[in-house]
């Protein structure tokens, strides 16, 4: 046994000893199991792809919400929040609150009655198959490109956290996943992304908590952040975007609001398949109106685990002086220095020793073993019923579905790891693959937005809008990262409209003129073909469809009020870290 | 029905939840207080707070509880 941890524990930031790994195994375990337990209730394809839409409104809230909280945008976002300070947090607040309470009041009706599988299915539904095939392919594409970098950053970050070998990494966390999600579907997939969430917080709770016993409070972090850094920009929310220069993240309030709250988190929280089909898995209308509104609600806690750390990293201070210094990954990888990414690993050693270490890594193994699951039932879903079942093999029996959901669920984690190794042997796919996820989001929730809330949408402007919106995304990506340095950063001036704007802006702003040409492309080809009857979009669209009750007879069981007093707690703590 | 693990299964999603924290409650919490009682607590930053121990005694308590609550046979009130 020591001999096989020699081989794969070599030079690390962290050493764990038997009680770290006893707490380790037990997670395998137990994970493991669980995909035997429940393969017994998952012989349907109703059971496989959708968890026989069973779960409650917990169940299904905490996995919308964990299913996001991998372990790569974890230590991602403590890094953030150490490079740009509390404006890391928008990610977390006006990022993703209201996009997700909007997602359960007023969108989930029509994905939920019109009893669709998936979002391409929504689309088929609303549009017919032009909007699908496109929506369909791209998923499925990306999301198995996706699950390949994330397996393969997760294998860097267990290299240099744990020092274990890549290939190693790999296989144990794509085996253990395949075994689970091949067994249980994705009821496997929930129930671990529930007990990832649980283990999540049990790993990496305290080390908010002691820092902040540490540095004395939050206002004491507060004054050592702007001693240590010589400013007090880092620890506000909004008071610093009037402009790009005077943040350190170089946006405006414009590309926040409109940029990131209005179209990127919308089209993440309320088109991306991977979130939303944790949501279809709820057993009735209410608990899935609710699920969006309980991992709102959770979601606004996350800050506390991952941008706090970012922020004690910044202020702690060690005889005088700032106790960490910092730097690029690129920098990090040749001075030897600490990289920004390594905050959470970094505030893990500094405050938990044996056993406590061991449940911290756990929780980041766990992460991106829930992140892995949820892209590749995703994938298997979208495969089978919006591209194998759709337009391969149209008429088969439900036990084949589910075979072929078993099947791809396999073969997506081979093209996984085929992927894995790609990114290892040239590292730049990684941003491309990362930059093209994005290309596609934007738009899809034009096309889906539009088709939900205005009937007069037609089949040929959701294709177009789709088709053209993705398109002017990707246009715009490769004027702004092809040809010369000067003409990137003109480039970079021209899409997000100041020569002042940095890297960062340029996302929010390609989004939002994306979203924006889709929509109007939807309009105005909408408006020049003819539109659906009333009866065609019964279901699908406000207007045409008499929503059901969904059951609430007090105000304690209704959305709308949770969904209120979530919203009330969201603008109370934009104004506290204003 | 337990709920989340299928109709027809014993065991639902919150008792993993509850013997999962349990079980790691059970091996914190005498590793801590061994820590402790011996002085061999770990070199880390607040370490003489006992965080170990005390994070050991809460895991367990939670886990008690989620068990206990959602063990095979006890009622399940689904109240949302």
């Amino acid at each position: 046994m020591m001999n096989v941890l020699g081989v794969v524990l070599s030079a690390q930031l962290i050493s764990l000893r038997w009680v770290d790994i006893a707490i380790l195994v037990l997670y395998f375990a137990v994970v493991i199991f669980i995909g035997f337990y429940v393969k017994g209730s998952t012989n349907t394809s109703e059971e496989f792809f959708l968890a026989g839409r069973e779960m409650s409104a917990w169940v299904a809230g905490l996995s919308f919400v964990s299913a996001n909280l991998g372990s790569l945008e974890l230590m991602g976002w403590a890094g953030s929040a150490y490079q740009y300070g509390l404006l890391a947090m928008h990610w977390y607040w006006i990022g993703a609150i209201p996009a997700m309470l909007f997602l359960g009041i007023v969108m989930m009706p029509f994905y939920y009655i019109s009893k669709t599988h998936s979002v391409p299915g929504y689309l088929q539904l609303r549009y017919g198959e032009g909007a699908r095939a496109i929506s369909a392919a791209s998923f499925a594409f990306m999301t198995i490109l996706m699950s390949g970098v994330n397996m393969y950053a997760m294998a860097v970050v267990m290299q240099t956290v744990l020092g274990w070998n890549i290939t190693f990494s790999i296989w144990v966390g794509a085996i253990t996943v395949a075994i689970y999600v091949m067994l249980g579907g994705l009821r496997s997939a929930i129930i671990n992304e529930v007990l990832q969430f649980v283990l999540i917080w049990a790993g990496a709770a305290l080390i908010p908590i002691l820092g902040l016993i540490e540095a004395g409070g939050w206002t004491q972090l507060k004054l050592n952040i702007a001693h240590n850094v010589g400013s007090a920009e880092y620890t506000h929310l909004w008071s610093t975007l009037g402009h790009f220069k005077s943040n350190p993240m170089g946006v405006n309030w414009v590309g926040i609001v409109f940029g990131l709250g209005a179209v990127i988190s919308f089209g993440y929280w309320t088109t991306d398949f991977l979130v939303v089909q944790r949501v279809l898995s709820a057993n009735n209308l209410r608990a899935a109106k609710m699920a969006p509104v309980i991992g709102a609600a959770f979601k606004m806690a996350v800050p506390l685990i991952v941008i706090v750390p970012g922020l004690l990293a910044l202020g702690l201070m060690s005889h005088g002086q700032p106790a960490y210094h910092l730097v690029p990954g690129d920098v990090a990888a040749r001075t030897g220095e600490h990289s920004y990414d390594q905050v959470l690993p970094l505030m893990l050693i500094r405050y938990c020793g044996p056993g406590l270490l061991g449940l911290g890594i756990t929780a980041l193994v766990a992460g991106f073993m829930s992140g892995m699951a949820g892209n590749v039932s995703a994938f298997s879903t979208v495969w089978t019923y919006d591209l194998y079942g759709a337009y391969l093999n149209k008429k088969a029996t439900d036990k084949h579905y589910v075979l072929m959901g078993r099947i791809s669920t396999g073969v997506g984690m081979l093209i996984s790891i085929a992927t894995a190794y790609l990114v290892a042997h040239a590292s730049s796919i990684m941003d491309y693959v990362q930059a093209l996820f994005s290309f596609f989001i934007a738009p899809l929730f034009g096309t889906v937005i539009l088709g939900m809330l205005w009937k007069r949408a037609s089949k040929q402007g959701g294709f177009w809008g789709l088709l053209l919106g993705t398109a002017s995304s990707i246009g715009m990506f490769l004027y702004t990262s092809t040809g010369s340095a000067a003409h990137k950063a003109h480039a970079l001036s021209v899409i997000a409209l100041s020569p002042d704007a940095q890297p960062m802006a340029e996302n929010l702003f390609r989004a939002l003129w994306s979203w924006i040409i889709c929509v109007v492309v939807t309009v105005v080809v909408s408006l020049m073909t003819a539109p659906k009857s009333d009866a065609e979009l019964s279901g699908l669209v406000y207007g045409a469809t008499v929503i059901p009750d969904d059951g609430a007879t007090t105000l304690w069981q209704k959305p709308i009020f949770w969904a209120g007093i979530v919203g009330v707690i969201f603008v109370a703590l934009n104004v506290i870290f204003f | 029905m337990a709920e989340g693990t299928g109709r027809g299964e014993a065991l639902s999603i919150w008792f993993f939840v509850g013997v999962m924290t349990l079980l790691y409650g059970l091996v914190l919490l005498p590793y801590g207080a061994w820590e402790w009682l011996t002085g061999n607590e770990a070199n880390t930053v607040l370490h003489q707070l006992h965080p170990t121990f005390w994070w050991g005694i809460l895991l367990t308590l939670f886990g008690v509880t989620y068990t206990w609550l959602h063990r095979p046979g006890a009622r399940n009130k689904e109240h949302i």
